[in-house]
């Protein structure tokens, strides 16, 4: 089994930092664990408290059954995966710290960054200065990769990308509109970085695909917003023919409960990113019928043996359904587990970064059985985008339909160019 | 030798002491605790100037602390300023922008003046947040901070940083240090403690207050400039209402009487965080009983308990000489 520090407190864990504690007291100086001979550490900052603590959880969960395997079947060279769970809170400035410490106190040899987006911008920053391999497991922002002024050689992501979900979902949100006659579109989506330039894309995108499509309201409410009688009140006045949101997590969940009691969904098409997603699905009181829904991680997508399988296993192992984050992290671990393959077990960053360039992993989660880490950007492509409509139980989506890739990959460079990351 | 020669003596040392960490080849983690500790401890240290200093219990300090780092590390993206003067650049705005809100902000007492600066700090913050395209929104400042050599030094170095943010950290506590025991600092007391007197001795009691906002804003703006150095970056949330609440939180662990006991409550904080986070996510309920522990056992930071059964000891032991000399003197007589 992969051995996890971090987790619940034991009496021996609580003895053990009261003892650490003292230590710290006498020296002045934080307490500096020594590294456990013979084991590969993994250092993995993320946020493990809050309100996107589930983040956290599903990442490590997705991680686990992974390096479980690998330990399983001996290691390399008899030296097996020992992940190192930090809880960064989520602030940038402590993921910078933690990620620090994992390599310099715990001597974590990899880093797994299984942080959101802001934090993952840190993370990097260390890992521009360090210099060991890191795969950014979580960060959905485009230019982490993309813009070559942030690029750092020993650096990858596994997430999925902003860009490519606003592509893949203006191509099918464009055709239902042409079928349907949606012409006059309303958004709602949360109000900072993420949720303006997902839904700036998706509609730049949409328009690109249906001419006729025009935003006639946009409706930008707070993160962890309460109350969202005020925004349903404004959707419904705008009389709108569809309407976008990139509201994800619990913000999601109290939107629809609310926007349920004044029947948004029945007045007009919506299509929403983050519905199809555990712990957004079956924590909604009523789930809407109906509702286009972007494809994050769901047991019949893609319908294999394979996904059910990963499926079953991870809920038997964690006893908590798996998230879109548990399969960005499990892609990310396998990319580990064979570039350490590959280096004979060399943890080198400039070593395991040249073997995961442009590697392609067989994959329940590509849209061709596999997914490859493009080289010329260290991001993951061919993994599965695209839309179905959601049911109001299990499996909670029909009819789903990925996106094809080529499209995708030839805007993606036409967007490139247009800010400038490619000439 | 005079108070002022004996603290500016205490502050060498402390600087060599700090000196010696990598000279005695302490492991880097330690470094790094220390360089975190010494941004931080410039925050709540700034921060009881006010509080500790002059009974001004401002909410949103922690927006000089954004405004330092987001000053420098723009200063510094914009690839036209060497280190020094980017330096400078992000004190002096600091110092303008503390001129403004202080302005406003220190005409008014109490809960007044805690919310107007709370407010003042989520219209910095918003700001941060909504002009995207300058500061990069939520997302901070991306991309690393360059850092060109200057006078030899190469900060890109993380040993030559740990000295050159020793020294600056020294440096800016010395200054505080004079602040609080010259004249101007007896002042603050005043104030503090009656600011009516202190008006009727013809003091101006808003020049003095908006002097002290500004001193305390310049010492913040040096902490967020150490910080951004020291994670490569600014994020908003240096300039969010929770940041303010930490130091706070600093000041009420350590002590707010002792003039290093801020300083004392960023080490416990800090402490507690990076061991905790090493056991357990649940990082807020173990602080949050430390802090308990405090308010209902101790009722005040355990550098201020220290002092005050020093002072009780001192007295003791004064009186105690007394008595034997009034004892001495009645035998004599008789």
């Amino acid at each position: 089994m992969t051995s996890i520090e971090s987790g619940r407190a034991s009496r021996r864990r609580v003895l053990k930092g009261a003892g650490a504690m003292a230590a710290v007291g006498l020296v002045g100086a934080p307490a500096i664990s020594k590294a456990q001979t013979g084991a590969i550490k993994i250092g993995v900052p993320t946020i493990l408290s809050g309100r996107v603590a589930i983040l956290g959880q599903t990442s490590v969960g997705g991680l686990k059954d992974v390096f479980d395997k690998f330990n399983a079947a001996g290691g390399i060279n008899g030296r097996k995966i020992e992940m190192v769970v930090r809880d960064s809170k989520g602030a940038p400035q402590e993921a910078a710290k933690v990620t620090r410490d994992l390599i310099n106190n715990d001597k974590c040899e990899i880093i797994l960054d299984a942080e959101a987006s802001s934090a993952a911008f840190a993370v990097q920053e260390v890992i521009r200065e360090v210099g060991v391999l890191c795969i950014h497991s979580n960060s959905e922002t485009s230019s982490l990769t993309a813009d070559p002024k942030l690029h750092v050689p020993t650096a990858f992501r596994t997430a999925r990308q902003g860009i490519h979900d606003a592509i893949g979902g203006g191509d099918y949100a464009a055709k239902i509109a042409k079928a349907k006659g949606l012409k006059k579109w309303a958004t709602c989506s949360p109000d900072y970085a993420y949720g303006r330039s997902n839904t700036a894309e998706f509609m730049e995108y949409a328009k690109h695909f249906d001419g006729n499509i025009q935003v006639v309201e946009e409706s930008w409410p707070k993160l962890f917003q309460p109350d969202y009688t005020e925004v349903v009140t404004k959707l419904l006045n705008a009389k709108a023919d569809a309407m976008y949101s990139a509201l994800w997590g619990g913000d999601l969940v109290a939107f629809i409960d609310q926007a349920n009691l004044y029947g948004l969904f029945d007045k007009q098409a919506s299509f929403m990113v983050n519905l199809g997603d555990y712990g957004v699905v079956d924590q909604v009181k009523q789930f809407p019928q109906g509702v286009y829904s972007g494809g994050r991680y769901n047991r019949v997508v893609p319908p294999t043996k394979e996904n059910e399988e990963w499926y079953q296993n991870y809920v038997k192992t964690q006893k908590h359904k798996p998230t879109n984050w548990s399969w960005e992290n499990a892609v990310a671990a396998e990319f580990i587990v064979e570039a350490l393959k590959k280096t004979n077990g060399d943890t080198n960053g400039k070593k395991m970064a040249e073997a995961i360039k442009g590697m392609t992993l067989k994959s329940q989660f590509g849209t061709k059985g596999s997914v490859t880490m493009r080289a010329e950007d260290n991001t993951l492509v061919d993994y599965i985008i695209g839309y179905g409509v959601s049911l109001s139980k299990e499996p909670y989506v029909a009819d789903f339909q990925s996106s094809a890739w080529e499209p995708i990959f030839e805007l993606e460079k036409q967007w490139k160019k247009k800010q400038g990351y490619i000439s | 030798m005079t108070s002022r020669w004996r603290d500016l003596g205490l502050a060498g040392l402390g600087l060599v002491l700090l000196l010696l960490v990598p000279v005695f080849g302490a492991p880097p983690a330690i470094r790094d605790f220390i360089m975190f500790g010494m941004a931080y401890g410039l925050l709540a240290m700034s921060l009881n100037l006010l509080i500790g200093y002059t009974g001004l219990v401002s909410f949103g300090h922690a927006m000089f602390f954004a405004a330092g780092a987001y000053a420098f590390g723009l200063a510094m993206q914009s690839g036209k300023f060497s280190i020094p003067a980017a330096f400078v650049l992000a004190i002096g705005f600091t110092a303008l922008m503390a001129l403004i809100v202080g302005a406003i902000c220190v005409r008014l007492n109490e809960i007044y003046f805690a919310f107007l600066t709370l407010a003042f700090q989520m219209l910095f913050y918003n700001i941060i947040l909504g002009w995207v395209s300058f500061t990069g929104g939520d997302q901070g400042l991306m991309g690393g901070i360059p850092r060109p050599k200057f006078l030899g030094i190469d900060l890109a170095d993380r040993t030559q940083l740990y000295v050159f943010c020793s020294v600056a950290f020294v440096v800016c506590i010395a200054i505080l240090r004079q602040v609080v025991t010259s004249p101007f600092g007896y002042t603050l007391r005043m104030i503090r403690d009656n600011q009516e007197r202190a008006a009727f001795l013809g003091i101006n009691v808003t020049m003095v207050k908006l002097a002290c906002f500004v001193i305390s804003a310049c010492i913040a703006g040096v902490g967020g400039i150490l910080l951004t150095l020291f994670v490569s970056g600014a994020y908003p949330n240096f300039g969010f209402w929770t940041t303010s609440g930490e130091a706070i939180f600093m000041i009420l662990l350590g002590g707010s009487n002792v003039f290093l006991g801020p300083l004392a409550g960023t080490v416990i904080l800090r402490l507690l965080n990076d061991i905790t986070v090493s056991y357990t996510s649940h990082t807020e309920l173990v602080l949050g009983i430390v802090i308990l522990v405090l308010v209902l056992g101790l009722r005040k930071g355990p550098l201020d308990l220290l002092a005050e059964r020093w002072e009780n000891r001192r007295q003791a032991a004064a009186q105690a000489i007394r008595d034997a000399a009034d004892k001495d003197a009645a035998k004599g007589g008789s």
